[in-house]
């Protein structure tokens, strides 16, 4: 073999080498079947070129580009919204991406690796387009979030020093409100062991599966009937006054000293 | 002192003004890049096939006695072996084996005479040596460093699958969380670099060659030790270089 052979076929051996190592780590795909969308943020969080785009907690493709945009307006909104995310996402998981899905920064792993993790959408809205401009959810930032519960703390401990005296005055009426609430259980307590007590309960007890018995026989329909029976006779004897009941008793014949 | 960094000088100005002026000998540079790169190819691959190994398994080893797990083992190998380990081994190795020849090659011809007969016939022979090796040299160890690098990945890759237990996925996913594709274009620039310093270094040593079998052993020797010195400082250099691009 010529030594020009030998060279060439190093040559092409080197190359088809890196292009097998960029398609590992996600430099060159020409098997990518994906769309792109571009979110808006104001903050990134740490988010790089290269991190991964998951749907669900599933990988679906990754972030293409970060640019600084510092006069892009959002269409729909006119938010200023300086910071633009290319990211790329696979087909397949398109269909569970709608107008209403949220585009958050996450992060996970042992090494802390950050993602952009979207939320599906409901299926009764529209797919999303391709290269369609999206407002992202801004992450928590944690600086911030430390500085304020540092003014909050600070300012806990100013109304606490201010009104030293009444905060005092409230605990102790508090404790005494306790206290006094602790004997009233006691009470409590000693009364429902008391055996007159406890018949007494029992005897309501009683009464009320009785009245109770008595109610579910009026539900029946000849309970019903009954009921109807002596409201009608109610309704006849309403006009009957007592010389009237006398008068019938002597016109029956019945011999009573009712009234 | 003084005199030997004349030498130096006037060697390199020479060898660099013979590189950017034609004519070049393709036929020469390709017989001596199939010396330098094929031939060297099969040993290079064969040792650095072998650290990348030594690495992984060490550093696993390392990783469960520090934190008690090695998840991150597949990572930050693929990266050691990717900016470190790979072209230094390899550029060691081209040292030893092709530094070594040009030494003993270039030493003969001075001590035969040859060099002194290409002169009478008109022959520059930095021009005729040098140049040719030179190039042969720095395309031999940016290729070298280029498939000792990658094909050290793979085998961490097949031992990390053996032997620790992680799936080429799993292995792939770790490198890509640490390794981007610039180290590899560091690696090869630096392979490239490493590639340039061991011709200029065993010409040097073989054209000052004293007479007799002893003077061949000893340029031979220097031309090894002084190319290896100066890989490891060069090293150290350009990584310091490099680190001002992350």
């Amino acid at each position: 073999m010529k030594p020009q052979t030998k060279v060439g076929m190093m040559f092409v051996a080197a190359l088809v080498l890196v292009v097998i190592f960029a398609f590992a780590l996600g430099k060159v795909n020409p098997f990518s079947d994906a769309y792109e969308l571009k979110l808006a943020f104001n903050f990134a969080g740490g988010i790089e070129v290269g991190s991964p785009v998951r749907v669900m907690g599933i990988k679906v493709g990754k972030v293409r580009s970060i640019d600084f945009n510092p006069e892009f307006k959002m269409p729909d909104s006119g938010e200023e919204v300086k910071l633009m995310i290319t990211i790329s996402v696979d087909k397949r998981a398109w269909s569970s991406l709608r107008e209403d899905s949220k585009f958050f920064i996450n992060l996970a792993g042992v090494i802390g690796e950050k993602f952009l993790e979207i939320s599906p959408g409901s299926i009764d809205k529209t797919e999303l387009k391709d290269g369609q401009v999206i407002r992202g959810e801004d992450p928590p930032r944690i600086d911030q979030l430390i500085s304020q519960s540092y003014a909050l703390a600070g300012k806990v401990l100013e109304m606490v020093n201010k009104n030293e005296g009444s905060v005092v005055e409230t605990i102790e009426t508090l404790n005494k409100l306790v206290l006094n609430f602790d004997n009233a259980l006691k009470q409590l307590e000693k009364t429902s062991r008391d055996p007159e007590v406890t018949k007494i309960v029992k005897n309501l007890s009683v009464i009320m599966s009785d009245g109770a018995f008595f109610s579910q026989k009026l539900r029946t329909p000849e309970g019903m009937e009954t009921m109807a029976l002596i409201n009608k006779l109610i309704k006849r004897l309403e006009p009957i006054d007592g010389p009237a009941i006398k008068k019938f008793f002597q016109e029956e014949g019945i011999k009573a000293k009712l009234f | 002192m003084t005199a030997t960094i004349s030498e130096i000088s006037i060697f390199l100005s020479r060898s660099l003004r013979a590189l950017f002026t034609p004519p070049y000998r393709p036929k020469d540079i390709f017989f001596q890049l199939e010396f330098v790169g094929w031939q060297s190819l099969p040993v290079i691959l064969f040792c650095v096939s072998f650290a990348a190994i030594v690495t992984i398994i060490e550093s696993s080893f390392h990783m469960k006695i520090v934190v008690q797990n090695d998840a991150l083992v597949p990572g930050f190998a693929a990266l050691l072996i990717l900016r470190e380990l790979g072209v230094v081994v390899s550029a060691l190795l081209l040292t030893s084996r092709v530094g070594a020849g040009l030494a003993a090659e270039v030493g003969t011809m001075q001590i035969t005479e040859q060099n002194d007969a290409l002169r009478m016939l008109g022959i520059d022979p930095i021009r005729f040596l040098v140049v040719p090796r030179f190039i042969a040299c720095v395309i031999g160890g940016f290729l070298l460093s280029l498939i000792a690098n990658l094909v050290c990945l793979y085998c961490a890759m097949l031992v990390s699958e053996a032997k620790l237990g992680y799936s080429s996925g799993a292995f792939i996913t770790g490198m890509r969380a640490f390794v981007s594709f610039q180290d590899l274009v560091f690696a090869t620039i630096k392979g490239a670099c490493f590639g340039a310093v061991i011709p200029l270094v065993s010409c040097f040593f073989g054209f000052r060659c004293k007479s007799g079998a002893e003077g061949v052993g000893l340029a031979t020797t220097n031309s090894v030790v002084v190319s290896s010195v100066l890989i490891i400082f060069l090293d150290f250099v350009l990584t310091y270089v490099f680190s001002h691009f992350y």
